[in-house]
């Protein structure tokens, strides 16, 4: 009988446990996982008592299936803002509750809400023209991407690549049009490039190796890229633009179907908070985008870092841009997939 | 098995289980969301006409049929005739010549074209070593044409074809052949007579295999062909991966799926007219 | 008397096993070289790149994840692919002809879309568990490999001699095991081996099937390339070859299928 009491209470405490411990199911690219572990998931386990679990891949494919699950399945997503922005307009995630996120007051104030209501962003990179001083004439704006003496250095970035789309904008900004609303003079300029470009390249490895192998010297890409440019080839340099870079902000989203909303927007608020972002800084795995990180010149050196240089950048809007998309990569594909 | 006495009976009873994995897996899915593709408000071929009417789908199409056809007829070539010296060499160094043909099968597409990138790059291995014997004076570009393409496709796939055909050229007994000659029968004619004839059946499911897999590939043509040598796996890859255009990426697929579909019919007509034993 | 394979047959051949192996040297030497972007020759040598895939964990689990699956999509469509490919060559006259080109259709249709199809499909529409998706949908890419290369071989094979054996009083399926299944052997072996790798390797079908907490390794790597450009993409290539090699070994063993003896 006693043996019986006791089995019931155990069974009892084991269906309590299990009620609570829930499980949140985090969407990323999975790249840094292990230092992402260690510094935000295990002391985030810790503090929710709560089990997480990971879904990897590449923006596209992540969103593309979180679409055609109808928003379920995933209580976080990690996404670059052109593909969060898709995301909004496909109506997959919910806007999130400013009140259940008390870090947003720390971060800065480009970050708190890019996309009308939706997901915050915790890191900010940017993306701007790379090139090899030793064989290149210095480049110091968006136009002289455009210069007659490159032949054959250039590789740009492909059309369907996050950087792509932006090329097209640049263009349209030297031709001194808004390719948003023609983008004729955007695309001239473009297949007047095109004897120069020995390449355009799909993904970041691609890029790196066009690079490393010298098929290319000058190149338009993100900033966590320089680190593995430079290790190949010492000379290459981060342009300094006086139009400005154009910054990339990396978002949480929560989706349409997820079934812990209170707790997915505590893991929001955990990813800003001072502790995180410090150590994320300090590790070199993510800028800050949090006021209150302090760095070392040398640490700092790696990031967009500080007000001023986040408000030097060029910001997207890309609810324009993904409107344009396939029109884009239409034109794009006739220039050179000919 | 024995109580089934019937051989008609038998024969489905065994293809029954990989069948209904086909149908329920892959045909119901797969035609649910061809099926997407005509439903077009402006007309059930819409989505056809539009890319029937582009110059630019059509010529990624051609090239991509032109790049498949010639990967398959030199990847037939090399792999029949490598083939026939792996399966007539002696045990220990068959094992050994086998083991080296699928080696290059273990490692990823893509780990493998980038190998061709160190390779064929302006300041790769082959424009050194031509540049060392002095063949040429200086760097020449081989990357991003459709040769480079096809190079690295054949080696994607030759490996494919050798390991289909040492299987069935290792069951053509050597004395067939021998006796053939033995009658007088010139080493062409022999081959023609006796070898060719049973080697069908296995050209037939390598060349399946191999235009197949070229047809539909996408990271290599991406990867040594860029845009400029852009084919159908790279564009379907764009309208699903990147316009998240899931009805434009099916027109791409079914058309892709008609072309295949048909040269595969083609190639076992071929290959009955050839050999009527073989299915 | 055995007539000799001609000398200009056996240049060829040589030429495609230097143009075969030579691109894998390259990856070796890349996997290799101590510096962090991928290059040939290497500029000094380090196990660096070996160390970082037992270093990350993700790799660690992903590598059990990919060959438990090649393994059991492999063995799950070797079980019902051997049957139909028995079928299609001893029951010519009984099958319709198309049926052979039923089983081609899992490679004839582009993996993206096959991929897609399955994950609007079983995953979502079925929601059968991440690992049962995984495993129906390897076991399908693999099928034609399983089917026409062993079928290859079987098409070649006379059944009379199995006729024979079942006349002398011999059950069905022993008949098929002892004296079938042996002179069909090279085939089964190729369709295996191909089988196996094309799942290890494979991306498109993959990335629509997995979900939260199952990841393949090709999908882990293409994520590590995604923001680091280092030679951990050779190393990961030459440990797969290595340990793709040793399984096939335990195999050939288990199954008493062996290359030396004919």
């Amino acid at each position: 009988m006693r043996n019986l009491a006791s089995l019931s209470a155990i069974a009892l405490i084991a269906s309590a446990a299990a009620a609570q411990s829930e499980t949140l199911t985090v969407s990323w690219w999975g790249y840094n996982g292990d230092k992402l572990d260690a510094n935000i998931i295990q002391p985030f386990k810790e503090m929710c008592g709560c089990d997480v679990v990971f879904e990897t891949g590449n923006n596209a494919d992540r969103l593309g299936k979180l679409q055609a699950r109808g928003g379920k399945g995933v209580d976080v997503i990690f996404l670059t803002d052109a593909y969060s922005q898709i995301g909004v307009e496909q109506g997959v995630f919910q806007k999130v509750d400013p009140a259940k996120i008390p870090n947003l007051e720390n971060i800065y104030p480009v970050a708190r809400d890019p996309q009308g209501g939706f997901g915050p962003a915790y890191t900010v990179g940017r993306i701007g023209i790379v090139y090899d001083s030793a064989t290149v004439e210095p480049i110091t704006s968006w136009s002289d991407l455009f210069r007659d003496d490159l032949g054959g250095m250039v590789s740009l970035p492909g059309i369907t690549t996050t950087a792509g789309p932006m090329v097209v904008v640049q263009a349209g900004m030297v031709a001194g049009t808004d390719a948003y609303e023609d983008d004729a003079p955007a695309f001239e300029l473009i297949e007047a490039l095109k004897p120069q470009v020995v390449k355009n390249y799909n993904n970041g490895s691609e890029m790196v190796n066009l690079i490393s192998t010298g098929e290319a010297q000058i190149t338009m890409t993100q900033d966590f890229t320089l680190g593995s440019l430079k290790n190949a080839v010492p000379t290459m340099t981060w342009a300094d633009l006086e139009d400005g870079d154009i910054a990339v902000l990396n978002t949480l989203n929560i989706p349409t179907g997820s079934e812990n909303v209170d707790l997915a927007h505590e893991f929001i608020n955990f990813v800003l908070s001072d502790e995180v972002q410090q150590k994320e800084a300090e590790q070199g795995v993510d800028a800050p985008i949090n006021m209150n990180v302090e760095l070392a010149p040398e640490q700092a050196a790696m990031w967009t870092y500080g007000q001023e240089a986040i408000d030097a950048l060029n910001t997207m809007d890309y609810a324009k841009m993904n409107a344009h998309k396939s029109d884009w990569i239409d034109m794009w594909n006739e220039i050179f997939g000919m | 098995m024995s109580s089934l006495s019937s051989p008609r009976l038998r024969a489905w009873a065994l293809s029954a289980p990989a069948l209904l994995l086909v149908v329920l897996f892959l045909l119901v899915p797969v035609f649910s969301t061809l099926a997407t593709t005509f439903g077009d408000p402006e007309g059930p071929l819409a989505t056809y006409a539009t890319f029937f009417n582009s110059r630019l789908r059509m010529r990624v199409l051609w090239r991509t049929m032109e790049v498949a056809v010639i990967t398959t007829v030199i990847s037939v070539f090399i792999g029949f005739l490598t083939a026939w010296v792996v399966s007539r060499a002696p045990g220990r160094l068959k094992s050994l010549l086998i083991i080296a043909a699928v080696f290059p099968l273990l490692t990823g597409v893509v780990v493998r074209s980038f190998a061709w990138l160190i390779i064929l790059g302006k300041n790769g291995i082959l424009n050194d070593t031509l540049l060392w014997i002095g063949v040429i004076s200086e760097p020449v570009s081989m990357l991003y044409t459709e040769g480079s393409v096809i190079v690295a496709m054949v080696y994607l796939f030759v490996p494919l074809m050798i390991l289909t055909l040492v299987g069935v050229l290792e069951g053509i007994p050597q004395d067939m052949t021998d006796a053939a000659a033995s009658l007088g029968a010139r080493p062409a004619a022999a081959f023609r007579q006796v070898v060719l004839p049973m080697a069908v059946p296995g050209l037939i499911v390598g060349s399946v295999l191999v235009f197949t897999g070229s047809f539909t590939s996408y990271a290599t043509p991406q990867l040594l062909g860029g845009e400029r040598q852009m084919m159908m796996g790279t564009f379907l890859y764009q309208n699903a991966m990147v316009r998240f255009d899931w009805v434009a990426a099916s027109t791409v697929a079914a058309i892709m799926v008609v072309v295949t579909l048909t040269t595969v019919i083609l190639m076992s007509r071929l290959a009955r007219k050839l050999n009527p034993v073989a299915g | 008397m055995k007539q000799r394979t001609h000398p200009a047959l056996i240049a060829v051949a040589l030429l495609t096993f230097v143009f075969l192996v030579g691109p894998l040297v390259i990856i070796i030497g890349t996997s290799l070289s101590d510096t962090s972007y991928l290059t040939f020759p290497p500029q000094g040598y380090t196990l660096h790149w070996y160390e970082n895939i037992f270093d990350i964990s993700a790799f660690r689990r992903t590598m059990v994840t990919s060959f438990t699956l090649a393994v059991g999509g492999t063995a799950l469509s070797m079980l019902i692919g051997i049957p139909a490919a028995y079928a299609l060559a001893r029951y010519r006259v009984e099958l319709p002809k198309f049926l052979g080109n039923v089983f081609v259709l899992p490679i004839l249709i582009p993996e993206i879309v096959m991929g897609f199809s399955l994950m609007k499909s079983v995953a979502i529409g079925a929601g059968l568990p991440i690992m049962t998706s995984l495993l129906v949908g390897h076991a399908l890419l693999v099928l034609p490999y399983c089917v026409r290369v062993t079928g290859a071989s079987l098409n070649a094979f006379d059944f009379s001699i199995e006729d024979a054996a079942v006349s002398l009083g011999c059950p069905r399926w022993k008949a098929f095991f002892t004296v079938v299944l042996p002179n069909v052997k090279a085939g089964i072996i190729a369709g295996f081996i191909l089988a196996f790798i094309t799942s290890l390797n494979d991306v498109s079908v993959s990335i629509f099937l997995t979900g939260p907490g199952v990841s393949t390794l090709p999908i882990q790597l293409l994520a590590h390339m995604e923001q680091f450009f280092d030679p951990t993409i050779a190393s990961v290539s030459v440990l797969l070859m290595f340990v793709t090699t040793a399984v096939m070994a335990i195999v050939e063993r288990t199954l008493g299928l062996t290359f030396l003896t004919k």
